[in-house]
């Protein structure tokens, strides 16, 4: 990678940019490894791909916060599929069929799942032999024959112990926008796909400019790589796909009462079908097995030693309790002892009760954690059995926390309360939140050193005042001189 | 999670991160055209692709971040690929050297240097050092889902079958998608269950996101379906798969087969030429040399018979050990007994069905009919019974042993199976069928 050489300034900002790398670290790509023979026949050696890229089910963010619109309401929103690159067309970034796409809500602090929605995608491809394009024309409507590729989906709702309910029997996904030429009104289009809910709420499955922001150079600058200059958002002109859904807080709340039981741990995860070998059988239908999951941001990549990362993204939160290393490594993490022994900033004193807390049992007195302070744990939750709350990694939304007017990047530790870790807000800078809280800053403690952060401090796009809230795709190339 | 797929972070590393050192000098950066093009933009043939980019990313950054442990993991994993793209195996010692590295900087748990190694040991037919590999990976991270694809492809090499559906069953349970539905394609069909095998390249092919992964699917598709004599149907799947993936050679060469079954001999010479000239696969000269044999040019097959034994001492000089495909090619076109010295020592290495095909064949070629059938009857072991080859060499050797009835119908069954097998052999086993009277 290419980075302009100038000389090193030690200021807090390259500091702190560089202290983000290391946070960073496990951003970066896995290898991508061929399992095949380059010299040998291909008869004696079948040369299949060993990680093939699978970004369609790839849990990239999940959001969660009270509408600021529609107070008495949630959005939760989930994203997959990162770096699509708007090319004006003709490019097309389809959900996987037959995938299970889940956002998942545990109200009783068990690490299951007690509400699921989730969405089921099947496309209808009228493209037939003569063209590669999705659109043969301007599409103004959802329903315009030149709209070629076109993808339906289910979404049900799933409580623990009751048959499935369908919400939406035969929802459209708006499409991947290919240019403004194609797609004058996008906008439109996804009002055209939103879809009403049955006892209150509405849905979309969408494309949208990511709003994810961070700066990843920093990549760059592990283990004394030089820093130049942050401030550069690298996510910046990519879009990603997106499913939002808004609903009454009584919805989610145990028992069906936000007032006793403010508190929910959301997360998202997908599912894909396998097969079974089973010689003999002639139904070689297997079951569906979770591939990908998400809570908090950054956890997997941060936190999660890499031996464990697929462990992680397989296995439920109810089962991070039981995985012995997963909660070491919370309790002792790599990025402050990294930090220091390249940037010398003293790590903080292990164990790490306090990042506990913050991603494994919701911030609380009861939790027995450092924080004296009531904010986010199911355990606040009045019909919570508190024998079985474990530890888990969810993102945690206490949802009679008050609207913020003037929402503050940095959520909780700059006295916020309405923002990250309590729930996520799309503008909430998460990147510069997780390094503050790693290096140990408490709200209102900030880490002098690191406090600007990756300089990267809101998305490019700005968000919408109502729902999906999300930007609207970005329609041009990335990599385009403007 | 937000872990960024090589080729994503291709395009954000050669296209906006490039831009920064280039705007400083005035020059646009190189940039791939879309992310899910970038292994191949533009149709570039891959060699000068993203992976070229990404090893040259990754290499300077190496060159910045010498401590990366897990930017060296990346780079080797990125050679190994590359040897497989390109058929240059002098990507293996680059592979090992940055492996090596990787797990110098962190000896403990290092489950992708060593899955990465594990893929190397498979390249370089070393299986049961592959094996190995994949096994201390999973006792770091049981849950490493890519392990057990480098375990069940060292098996299924060594010809331990159950043990080979058995990881591929794990991989399965783990991560359903591309890497594990092209295994269990290839579990099936090795088991004669053909339509199964189709069903989960469908499947495999639904999911593929990468171009290049879907191109592989529609090949592999193509494969079954020219085994099975669906010729016609082939050569469109090797179309479709090149379609999808310019720079996909083996499709190149499928299609170049099909063509020649199908009889369009200047078509199937013309993409074989190509095929050849991109990547000088030991089986793309083997079966170029046995097309020009049959259309009676023995010099050019001879210069096709050379290039080969070129290209298999070259891949040798790089560790990979391959006597299958070099008995293979003794047996039938070199010395029988060189054949069998070569393919006893593989079958010392591995009991795997194609072996003992090849084995067997080398045997009666070498006039030890009697040993051969027991080895023609092990490639028939665990139900492969739909492999036009196999019941070839089978019935021949029955031929030759005087059983004319098993004869007959082994050799009757491989002309019914695939009737352009092989250019050569087809027509020896339509000739030897009837010298039986069949």
């Amino acid at each position: 990678m290419n980075v302009t050489r100038r000389p090193a300034r030690t200021s807090s900002a390259a500091r702190s940019a560089a202290v983000l790398t290391t946070m960073s670290l496990a951003l970066a790509s896995s290898a991508l490894l061929g399992a095949g023979a380059g010299v040998s026949t291909a008869s004696s050696h079948r040369e299949a791909p060993l990680i093939a890229a699978d970004p369609q089910v790839d849990n990239t963010d999940v959001y969660a916060f009270t509408s600021p619109d529609k107070q008495d309401t949630v959005t939760l929103v989930a994203n997959w599929l990162p770096f699509q690159e708007p090319n004006g067309g003709p490019n097309f970034y389809p959900w996987a069929d037959g995938a299970h796409y889940d956002i998942n809500i545990d109200s009783q602090g068990t690490g299951r799942p007690d509400l699921t929605y989730r969405w089921t995608f099947h496309t209808e491809d009228q493209r037939g032999t003569n063209t590669f394009l999705y659109n043969n024309g301007v599409v103004n409507n959802l329903t315009d024959k030149t709209l070629l590729f076109r993808q339906y989906y289910t979404l049900q709702e799933i409580r623990e112990g009751c048959d499935p309910v369908t919400l939406v029997e035969h929802g459209t996904a708006a499409p991947s926008d290919t240019g403004r030429a194609s797609m004058p009104n996008y906008a439109g289009l996804r009002q055209q796909a939103t879809v009403q809910l049955p006892g209150g709420g509405q849905t979309v499955a969408t494309q949208a400019a990511d709003p994810f922001f961070l700066d990843l150079r920093v990549f760059d600058l592990l283990y004394g790589g030089n820093l130049s200059e942050v401030g550069q958002n690298t996510l910046a002109g990519y879009n990603v796909n997106t499913l939002s859904i808004q609903v009454p807080k009584s919805r989610l709340a145990l028992k069906g009462d936000p007032k006793r039981n403010p508190v929910i741990g959301v997360w998202s995860s997908t599912e894909k079908r396998t097969l079974k070998l089973s010689p003999g059988k002639a139904d070689p239908v297997g079951k569906y097995v979770q591939v990908s999951r998400l809570g908090n941001p950054l956890v997997n990549e941060v936190v999660v030693p890499a031996g464990l990362k697929d462990a992680f993204n397989a296995l439920p939160p109810s089962e991070d309790h039981n995985q012995p290393a997963l909660v070491a490594k919370v309790l002792d993490p790599e990025v402050p002892k990294l930090v220091q022994a390249i940037y010398g900033l003293p790590a903080p004193a292990t164990p790490r009760t306090d990042l506990q807390e913050i991603f494994l049992t919701g911030i609380a007195k009861a939790t027995g954690g450092p924080f004296q302070v009531d904010l986010n744990s199911q355990l606040l939750n009045k019909d919570v059995n508190p024998k079985r709350f474990v530890p888990a990694e969810e993102l945690r939304l206490n949802m009679s926390t008050p609207v913020t007017a003037d929402p503050d990047r940095l959520g909780v530790l700059d006295g916020d309360f309405q923002g990250f870790p309590n729930g996520r807000r799309l503008g909430d800078d998460v990147v510069d939140i997780a390094l503050q809280v790693m290096e140990g800053a408490t709200p209102g403690h900030f880490i002098a050193a690191l406090a600007a952060g990756d300089k990267v401090n809101t998305a490019d796009k700005p968000f919408g005042a109502s729902f999906p809230y999300v930007a609207t795709p970005y329609a041009k190339a990335v990599n385009q001189p403007n | 999670m937000r872990s960024l797929p090589l080729l994503l972070t291709t395009v954000l590393l050669c296209g906006r991160l490039a831009a920064f050192g280039a705007l400083d000098r005035g020059q646009p950066p190189g940039v791939p055209t879309s992310a899910d093009g970038a292994r191949h933009a533009g149709g570039a043939p891959p060699a000068d692709g993203s992976l070229a980019r990404a090893v040259a990313v990754d290499q300077q950054r190496l060159r910045e971040v010498p401590g990366d442990a897990a930017g060296w993991a990346r780079l080797g994993g990125e050679y190994v690929e590359q040897a497989r793209l390109t058929a240059d195996p002098s990507y293996y010692p680059k592979a090992d050297e940055a492996l090596h590295r990787s797990l110098t900087l962190t000896p403990e748990d290092n489950v992708d240097a060593l899955t990465g190694l594990g893929a190397l040991a498979n390249a370089r037919h070393l299986f049961a050092e592959a094996g190995e590999f994949a096994r201390q990976a999973l006792a770091a991270s049981p849950l490493h889902w890519p392990a057990y694809a480098v375990l069940a492809d060292a098996r299924t090499q060594l010809g331990d079958d159950a043990g080979a559906t058995d990881a591929v069953q794990h991989l399965l349970d783990l991560r359903p998608g591309t890497a594990s539905f092209t295994r269990a394609a290839y579990d099936l069909e090795q088991h004669g269950r053909t339509d199964d095998a189709r069903a989960a390249l469908r499947q495999a092919l639904d999911g593929a996101y990468d171009p290049a992964d879907q191109a592989f699917c529609r090949y592999q598709i193509a494969e079954l379906d020219r085994n099975a004599g669906r010729t016609a149907d082939a050569l469109t799947g090797y179309r479709k798969a090149l379609a999808t993936d310019p720079g996909y050679t083996a499709a190149l060469a499928g299609q170049a087969r099909a063509e020649a079954a199908l009889g369009r001999t200047d078509d199937a010479l013309r993409d074989y030429a190509d095929a050849v000239g991109r990547v000088p696969l030991p089986q793309y000269l083997l079966e170029l040399g046995e097309l020009q044999e049959s259309l009676g040019h023995p010099d050019r097959a001879r210069e096709q018979y050379r290039l080969l034994r070129a290209e298999q001492d070259l891949a040798a000089a790089n560790g990979v050990v391959d006597d299958l495909t070099a008995g293979q090619f003794q047996a039938d076109h070199g010395d029988p007994a060189e054949a069998v010295r070569l393919l006893r020592a593989e079958w010392g290495r591995r009991r795997n069905v194609l072996v003992a095909d090849a084995l067997a064949w080398a045997l009666h070629r070498s006039g030890a009919d009697g040993e051969a059938i027991g080895f023609a009857e092990q490639a028939a072991a665990h139900g492969w019974d739909d492999n036009a080859l196999f019941l070839y060499h089978r019935g021949e050797i029955e031929r030759a042993l005087g059983r004319s009835g098993e004869a007959r119908t082994h050799l009757a069954k491989a002309l019914a199976t695939d009737p352009a097998f092989n250019p050569l052999q087809a027509r020896a086993a339509r000739a030897s069928l009837t010298a039986l009277g069949g």
